[in-house]
């Protein structure tokens, strides 16, 4: 949506500075398809962009106009690329000297640029072409931490945005990273505070579970930041150890909202990625499969294999789902007969189908 | 099921309508990608079956005329633009020309707006006499960068799993893959597999239904013209399937990502990446369209929910859904002959009768089935 700020500043074709611009109005030959009927700032604005563009002028009163448009239209993608162009032309070249590794400081224009990015971004948090452009400003900034922060505060705007959440699992590979290492333009600051950044991110993973442990998107980032960033861990003592943890995680949450497909897709995950047989957490999956019992006991607290609460709505259906995928296939169909007929009815047709072949073709999830 | 209401298929076309004929200055952002809109207003109208009876043979051929002129060529190659939106305006007509033979910097070719392009021409029956196809090829080839993925124009940053389909969807419309690095591009797609069973829009991303359909539909484009199959392992296969049928909502709708609203256009991205799988006889095809039925806009359009605004490209991706998943409805329900669209090529997203032209028209001759 364009912004209606723009209204309030004198057009460009009114400023004494602009005067030495002739303005290059937007062609159209044939019959347009689906014209756009401009605002007089938009044609204002992008006529004199066009001239610029022409004239191949890099100046700052290009970065002026430049967001005046990006204003009005964030999704200009030649705006955002002239504007970076720009952007390089007018700041110092790196000196000479400095050492590769060094932290570089901030030049004032870099920093107004950084500055003007986390307003537009929160704004235009949709827009392909923001994202874009800070992405383009990381290599030039070089202060990954600072993006990190920014980050979390989009997030608190909308905690399930996929720009956001893409542009930190980028910006956690290419700085943190297995590549980041070899990157001879990575400040030496940067690399060392890794082992630190990645431990803060599983807290930030729970901190955003807190919030709503139903966010998709805080789960996969916690899958990217266990197991695909960096790949497993070297030693198998320390695989068996965060295979353990994660499990015990998942479960944990599942028992506080066992309907809940993230937290079943992440055990899933966890469990193909570590190659371990679904069947291996049967005995967890079986406490939510079936509905309460008048016998439960809930004396005896199994640390490894957290029960549903009394008020939890039973069967799940992710764990009948869940319990059918690890058993031999025909003890399976019992379940699937009861999602089909009573607890998922939707997918019908996929749990029928699924009784049909279990004598077939298709074998448990993990083979 | 409940009484489905009428699909309105009138109401939906002049929604359409309406747009090509102009948008006002709310829409501004379409700018610099209008040729898609154009593509999702003419898409919708060929989905309703009503190109050739409802649009006039000069109106038809001025709409040809306007998407030809997006293509430009230049040092890149040759595709076409989102609009002339950095197109300026010359004094003389000489100048103009001058200008019009090469594109600026600033004014390439855009690879999603090419595979747009290519498809509303064919939906119009052009003869694609005039394509420069081995600048095409050309353009695509600027396009791939180190890692297999392509750019949305040349040299830029911007590229995900979105422009990779547009390259493969060209080339297979082309049927000439020499403007791309297959295995390369290929490799770019496995890496943005996730543990949920769907594809992320870049490495690392979160699963995805738009993305997901553009990765399979990728995968499957490659394996119909090399003859190759088995990108995929059966259990991979089998994890996809469940991860998009666990997407269809109680609403009838599907979701993009687990755990969020269903939204009209993912009863495509993810009906249709079913459909390339083979499991379209899992969907509840009439949950999909009683969900979509409530999407209609009372005065024409389909929109992402019901209750919200409507647009082109809601109105086509529903509209291509209930083309794959029509809902069973008895003969005798009045509102059944509403319901009933031609059958949808869900590999190249047109009609199965466009997709024809395509494959008739867009190859080289010599180099084309023949």
């Amino acid at each position: 949506m364009p912004s209606k700020a723009a209204a309030d500043t004198p057009l460009f074709a009114e400023r004494e500075e602009w005067a030495d611009v002739q303005p290059l109005e937007q062609y159209e030959g044939v019959n347009p398809i689906a014209p756009i009927f401009y605002s007089p700032e938009y044609k204002d604005a992008t006529g004199y962009f066009r001239a610029i563009v022409q004239a191949g002028e890099k100046s700052a009163r290009v970065l002026e106009l430049t967001e005046n448009i990006i204003r009005q239209n964030p999704a200009h993608y030649s705006a955002w690329c002239y504007r970076y162009e720009t952007l390089l032309a007018l700041l110092p070249p790196p000196a000479e000297d400095a050492d590769a590794g060094a932290q570089p400081d901030i030049p004032p224009l870099l920093a107004a640029e950084l500055a003007l990015m986390d307003e537009l971004a929160v704004t235009f948090l949709k827009t392909y072409q923001v994202w874009h452009h800070r992405r383009l400003l990381v290599p030039l900034a070089r202060q990954p931490r600072r993006e990190l922060a920014f980050i979390q505060r989009g997030l608190a705007v909308d905690a399930k945005n996929y720009h956001t959440w893409s542009y930190r699992q980028w910006l956690l590979a290419a700085c943190y990273g297995r590549g980041a290492a070899a990157d001879p333009a990575m400040p030496d600051a940067v690399l060392d505070e890794a082992a630190g950044v990645w431990a803060g991110e599983l807290d930030f993973v729970d901190a955003a579970l807190a919030q709503d442990v139903r966010n998709n998107s805080a789960w996969h980032h916690r899958f990217f930041v266990v197991y695909g960033a960096r790949g497993q861990a070297d030693s198998e003592a320390e695989r068996a150890r965060i295979f353990r943890r994660e499990l015990i995680y998942t479960k944990q949450n599942i028992a506080i909202a066992p309907s809940n497909p993230s937290a079943w897709n992440y055990l899933r995950g966890v469990l193909r990625e570590t190659n371990t047989p679904f069947a291996a957490v049967q005995d967890f999956a079986r406490l939510y499969a079936y509905p309460h019992s008048a016998d439960e006991t809930r004396d005896v607290v199994d640390l490894d294999n957290p029960a549903p609460g009394a008020d939890a709505e039973l069967p799940c259906v992710q764990a009948m789902e869940f319990l059918a995928d690890a058993w031999e296939t025909e003890a399976g169909a019992e379940m699937w007969k009861s999602l089909a007929n009573e607890h998922d009815t939707i997918r019908r047709q996929y749990w029928e189908h699924r009784i049909r072949d279990a004598h077939q073709t298709i074998k448990p999830a993990v083979e | 099921m409940t009484q489905l209401p009428r699909l309105s298929r009138a109401g939906h076309a002049a929604h359409c309508k309406r747009c090509l004929s102009g948008l006002p200055a709310s829409q501004t952002d379409i700018d610099g990608s209008r040729l898609a809109l154009a593509f999702y207003c003419i898409g919708s109208l060929d989905l309703l079956g009503i190109v050739e009876e409802q649009v006039s043979l000069q109106e038809r051929n001025l709409w040809k005329q306007w998407l030809w002129e997006q293509q430009t060529h230049g040092k890149y190659g040759t595709g076409f633009r989102p609009s002339p939106f950095m197109t300026a305006q010359h004094i003389s007509s000489k100048e103009q020309e001058q200008v019009e033979s090469e594109y600026g910097s600033y004014d390439t070719p855009h690879i999603i707006m090419t595979y747009t392009a290519l498809i509303s021409l064919a939906i119009l029956r052009d003869d694609f006499a005039t394509l420069d196809r081995a600048g095409l090829l050309r353009f695509l080839s600027t396009c791939q960068r180190e890692d297999g993925s392509f750019s949305t124009v040349p040299g830029s940053n911007e590229s995900d799993l979105r422009t990779l389909y547009c390259a493969f969807a060209i080339s297979s419309m082309l049927n000439d893959w020499s403007g791309v690095n297959v295995p390369r591009a290929i490799s770019f797609i496995n890496t943005c597999r996730t543990y949920e069973g769907g594809y992320g829009q870049s490495p690392f991303c979160e699963a995805q239904g738009g993305t997901t359909y553009i990765a399979l539909a990728s995968l499957k484009l490659a394996s119909d013209a090399f003859g190759r199959t088995g990108y995929l392992t059966p259990s991979q296969q089998q994890e996809t399937v469940q991860w998009l049928l666990r997407n269809q909502a109680s609403s009838g709708g599907f979701c993009g990502r687990t755990g969020k609203d269903a939204d009209a256009c993912y009863c495509f991205w993810c009906g249709a990446a079913l459909k390339i799988l083979g499991a379209e006889d899992l969907v509840d095809s009439n949950a999909l369209a009683s969900f979509l039925g409530r999407c209609q806009f009372k005065y024409g359009g389909i929109s992402k929910a019901p209750g919200e605004n409507p647009d082109p490209y809601h109105t086509y991706l529903s509209l291509a859904a209930l083309a794959m998943y029509p809902p069973h409805l008895s003969d005798t329900d009045d509102n059944a002959r509403s319901w009933r669209l031609d059958a949808l090529d869900p590999l190249l997203n047109a009609r199965e009768e466009t997709t024809l032209w395509i494959r008739r028209h867009i190859p080289v001759p010599s180099n084309g089935p023949s």
